[in-house]
């Protein structure tokens, strides 16, 4: 506390409140997964006094979280991808080719990125009952990339406009055709934008819920956020068992967020802003 | 459309067609996506909302303006109108206003400022259904925490989540809690791309914190402004799992929401199109307000 100035005392308590604020739930939640029921009903302190480490064991095996981790993953990753090739190859054309109908295509990218998830999940349901997608990873995964290409494309758009042209062109001149230069000279390149746009919709797709919820009967293909309030509904866990369980979810994200840190600043950031 | 004209040599229109083509192949994959998955079930959701479908069967008979007429005199739908228009507007002046002064208050300090914007951020990487079940432990009546911490300072606990006349605003403080970090950043990387020499001419002119914030930041952060309050009021607006998972919308209605309206309706109550019906009434409104914003915003940035 030495090195604070005085003057700024003030402002270091405001800052210190909001902290507390923001971590409090998240630590009595860690410290309520390490206790047993009746230390946690009784609240006497905030620390376990002697941590139960078998109730994530007990989580873990009672709420099948590797299943449901599993899931999440496999959806997460497949979706990032999906986005990623499917924005950058957009993102590449509205940035640099030069075609009928694009300005068509501009309007339309933006303009479903104005229509709300409200609008449409139920007649996204229908047509996954139509294409007999519904209660299936594939189905579930589609409309993730769908729904994360408007913004992606967007943000791959403004990273390749702002490239120079010197590359390309050179490739070009060697007799590379279009999609050779965009996988051999352009991607590599992209990698900071594709990054940024990579965490954003990775974080994206592990915490969506409200399609997971709609799509999914079966346990064994749900993905965390699914799976836990199933947990929840069908096997009324006790309360330090939930608290595992929760806990364990938000590991992954948690140090995916730690480590990634700049680039999902830089990547909420891009997606706002353009 | 030159290259269509008879003037151009054959050679040059099959040039032009070749880079159609390549640029269609480009854009083709997001379209398609965009178009399957987007677009058709908003034209889907628009048509089922006059046609009658319990989610099952194949039929799904006319019903002309039937489901708009149920809708119109449905108590619940237009409670959750109600109540997320106070989510609207506490999301935009509670959640917006937390997040400009912590930016400010991050912004001015430089010991222990990537620690407090990892952790301001931290809520806003959680999903809604951890932030759901979260709360209702923390907010349970008799043995949440939240009680238990106001009795150590002599405050009488309540019952936060099922008396009717705070479980709203007690939610809506949910959502500012787990979503002001996002304006937060975005508000803090405004202020840090405010040029320095604006600050300093101010200070030549001998002006006070208000008149810097009034003159200087304010005009400059606007941009930044303008997209944040759309993005938190949109999301505010849209508040589905977090209510759910927190109170499924009650105690009652007083805490129903239009998106877990239109769940319940075509996944509890089987009437799809009645949900359809809602959906393009609450849907619309969304619509109508983006445009809006955005032509609002698009005017002032001209001028």
């Amino acid at each position: 506390m030495s090195r604070i100035p005085p003057h700024k005392i003030g402002l270091y308590g405001l800052l210190a409140v909001a902290a507390f604020i923001a971590l409090f739930p998240l630590l009595w939640m860690v410290s309520g997964s390490l206790q047993s029921l009746t230390e946690l009903l009784s609240n006497r302190s905030f620390l376990p006094a002697d941590p139960q480490w078998h109730n994530y064991v007990t989580a873990w095996v009672q709420g099948d979280l590797g299943v449901y981790l599993r899931n999440s993953v496999l959806y997460t990753g497949c979706a990032v991808a999906g986005i990623l090739l499917v924005s950058s190859l957009a993102g590449y054309g509205l940035a640099r080719l030069d075609f009928a109908g694009k300005g068509v295509f501009t309007f339309v990218i933006l303009a479903v990125m104005i229509i709300p998830a409200p609008a449409m999940f139920l007649a996204q349901y229908k047509l996954l009952i139509s294409l007999n997608l519904t209660n299936n990873p594939v189905g579930y995964v589609l409309i993730l990339i769908t729904s994360g290409v408007p913004m992606s494309t967007l943000i791959m758009r403004g990273f390749f406009a702002g490239q120079p042209r010197a590359l390309e062109e050179a490739a070009a001149l060697d007799g590379a055709g279009p999609l050779r230069v965009f996988w051999n000279v352009i991607l590599p390149l992209a990698r900071p934008g594709l990054a940024a746009v990579a965490v954003i919709q990775g974080l994206g797709a592990w915490n969506e819920y409200l399609m997971a919820l709609v799509l999914f009967e079966d346990n064994s293909l749900m993905p965390i956020q699914r799976g836990l309030t199933a947990f929840t509904s069908a096997e009324t866990p006790q309360q330090q068992i939930l608290l595992a369980a929760t806990t364990i979810s938000i590991v992954p994200v948690v140090i995916f967020y730690l480590m990634a840190q700049r680039h999902i600043v830089k990547g909420i950031g891009a997606g706002a802003i353009k | 459309m030159t290259t269509r004209s008879l003037a151009v040599p054959a050679s040059r229109r099959g040039h032009a067609l070749r880079r159609n083509v390549i640029g269609w192949a480009f854009l083709g994959p997001a379209i398609a996506l965009v178009g399957v998955f987007t677009i058709t079930p908003f034209a889907q959701a628009i048509l089922l909302s006059f046609q009658s479908w319990d989610g099952v069967s194949p039929d799904t008979p006319w019903v002309g303006l039937d489901n708009y007429a149920f809708v119109a005199s449905d108590p619940v739908f237009w409670a959750s109108m109600r109540n997320v228009v106070f989510f609207g507007v506490v999301g935009f002046v509670a959640g917006n206003g937390v997040a400009l002064v912590m930016a400010l208050a991050v912004n001015t300090v430089v010991r222990g400022r990537t620690f407090f914007r990892t952790v301001f951020y931290l809520p806003g990487v959680l999903s809604v259904v951890v932030v759901g079940l979260l709360f209702s432990f923390i907010l349970a009546p008799g043995s949440g925490v939240l009680n238990r911490l106001l009795a150590l300072v002599g405050v009488a606990g309540q019952n936060w989540l099922g008396d009717p006349d705070v479980a709203l605003p007690v939610v809506a403080a949910v959502f500012v809690w787990f979503h002001w970090g996002f304006g937060f950043l975005l508000f803090l990387a405004g202020l840090q791309d405010i040029p320095k020499e604006l600050y300093e001419a101010a200070d030549l002119d001998g002006a006070n914190r208000w008149s810097k914030f009034r003159f200087v930041t304010w005009p400059q952060l606007a941009p930044v402004t303008s997209i944040v309050s759309l993005l938190t009021l949109l999301a505010a607006l849209q508040i589905f799992g977090t209510v759910q998972v927190l109170t499924n919308g009650g105690p009652g209605h007083h805490t129903m929401v239009p998106t877990l309206a239109i769940y319940n309706e075509a996944f509890v109550n089987w009437r799809y199109g009645s949900a359809a019906a809602m959906s393009v009434i609450f849907g619309g409104a969304l619509v109508l307000l983006s445009v809006l914003q955005l032509a609002i915003t698009r005017r002032r940035s001209r001028i």
